[in-house]
């Protein structure tokens, strides 16, 4: 892996240089709007805007049922994604 | 700046903006800005039947703000060259703060 | 038309920059726009830059002036649009003036109401929009305009809106019950601690 020598010519400071180390990795993303992505992490910036690869995306759902709630999730498919940083809550690498 | 070039070069690409209002609309990508608004041409809208006020719109000009993501041609995209600026952009990121 | 400022800069590397070298005739120049269009208030948005390095063109020449806010709207102004708010209005009105925040000027607006296979339409006249409100400007294709798509009826505004205020707040009870039982799964909403509706 790159992350030595990576470690050596940039090293981490800041919470997105962790960010910098998960290019080209699988990464987990958890959004507002209670949704989640877990793709190939491309590109990202400052402000969180990413691209991902090979999505995929999770949402969560309440069905009312009489007796209760019931959480239930929905998933899609998305070969390239732009996701706009501002509904970014964290990303994590994903082992 | 980095993906306001990057959607630079996604113009004339067939793209599906999907908004934060759960909207869904297909078009042909004409022009971004700084903002990363989004003007598409040409609009079909995913679950027309609920959305009736656009029926007769054929152009969008979308606020950056409320979109939830881009759907993108996975061809359209240099990966590595991407991922190079990408890495670019952030080192110039944290040079500036220093000097700031 | 005054020659409008070359784009902004360029991510470096991303894509390789646009060869155009200064002096030459740009083979995308548009044709002269209507002088009065010109808003006063259209700011210089991009910083100057000098001649981008020259190298082989990997993406077709694109005209630089039409990446920026001014253009994207000037493009719309004196149009029937229909623009979306973000808490779901919607309003029909020709827009005849905006600035650099995507402020918008509409006149003759009407406000239509769509809930249950009804509409209605309720005259507004002059408005005045903070551009952070708005969710998108589409343009109305004069062709289709006042297209109304099966099943929607005209309907009396009374009773449209009556309808439509119990089915919002249908709708915000659910959402309430629906983001209470995720919160506690470790999820919030789209909007959580934003000041709208």
């Amino acid at each position: 892996m790159a992350e030595a020598e990576d470690a050596g010519a940039n090293p981490v400071n800041e919470p997105l240089d962790l960010v910098r180390l998960s290019l080209n990795e699988v990464v987990f993303v958890k959004l507002r709007g209670d949704r989640e992505l877990q793709g190939r992490l491309h590109a990202y910036d400052s402000h969180c805007n990413l691209v991902l690869g090979d999505v995929t995306e999770t949402i969560y759902m309440v069905d009312e049922e009489d007796e209760g709630e019931d959480v239930r999730t929905v998933k899609k498919q998305s070969e390239m994604l732009f996701v706009r940083g501002d509904s970014v809550v964290l990303i994590s690498p994903q082992q | 700046m980095l993906f306001f070039s990057f959607f630079k070069t996604l113009v004339n690409h067939e793209v599906t903006v999907e908004l934060k209002n759960d909207i869904s609309i297909r078009g042909t990508l004409k022009s971004v800005d700084q903002y990363l608004n989004i003007k598409l041409d040409d609009i079909s809208v995913v679950e027309e039947m609920k959305y009736p006020h656009l029926s007769s719109v054929k152009n969008v000009f979308i606020r950056g703000s409320v979109v939830r993501y881009v759907h993108l041609p996975a061809a359209a995209v240099d990966t590595p060259l991407l991922e190079d600026a990408t890495r670019r952009e952030a080192s110039q990121a944290v040079a500036k703060a220093k000097q700031g | 038309m005054a020659n409008l400022p070359p784009s902004s800069t360029h991510a470096p590397g991303y894509p390789p920059a646009i060869p155009m070298r200064p002096g030459e005739p740009n083979p995308f120049d548009q044709p002269p726009q209507p002088q009065h269009m010109m808003n006063p208030m259209m700011m210089q948005q991009q910083q100057q830059q000098g001649p981008p390095p020259p190298g082989p063109p990997s993406i077709p020449q694109l005209p630089p002036q039409m990446f920026t806010t001014a253009a994207q709207l000037l493009d719309l102004t004196d149009k029937k649009l229909m623009v979306v708010l973000r808490d779901g209005r919607k309003l029909i009105g020709v827009l005849r003036s905006w600035d650099q925040f995507g402020n918008l000027v509409m006149q003759d607006t009407v406000e239509r109401l769509f809930v249950q296979g009804l509409y209605a339409d309720i005259e507004r006249g002059l408005f005045l929009v903070r551009g952070e409100n708005v969710s998108l400007l589409g343009e109305i294709d004069l062709d289709k305009d006042d297209y109304i798509p099966e099943p929607y009826q005209l309907a009396p505004v009374e009773k449209v809106f009556a309808l439509k205020k119990a089915e919002d707040a249908e709708r915000k009870m659910a959402d309430g019950r629906k983001h209470k039982r995720l919160a506690a799964e470790g999820f919030e909403g789209e909007h959580a601690g934003e000041a709208i509706l």
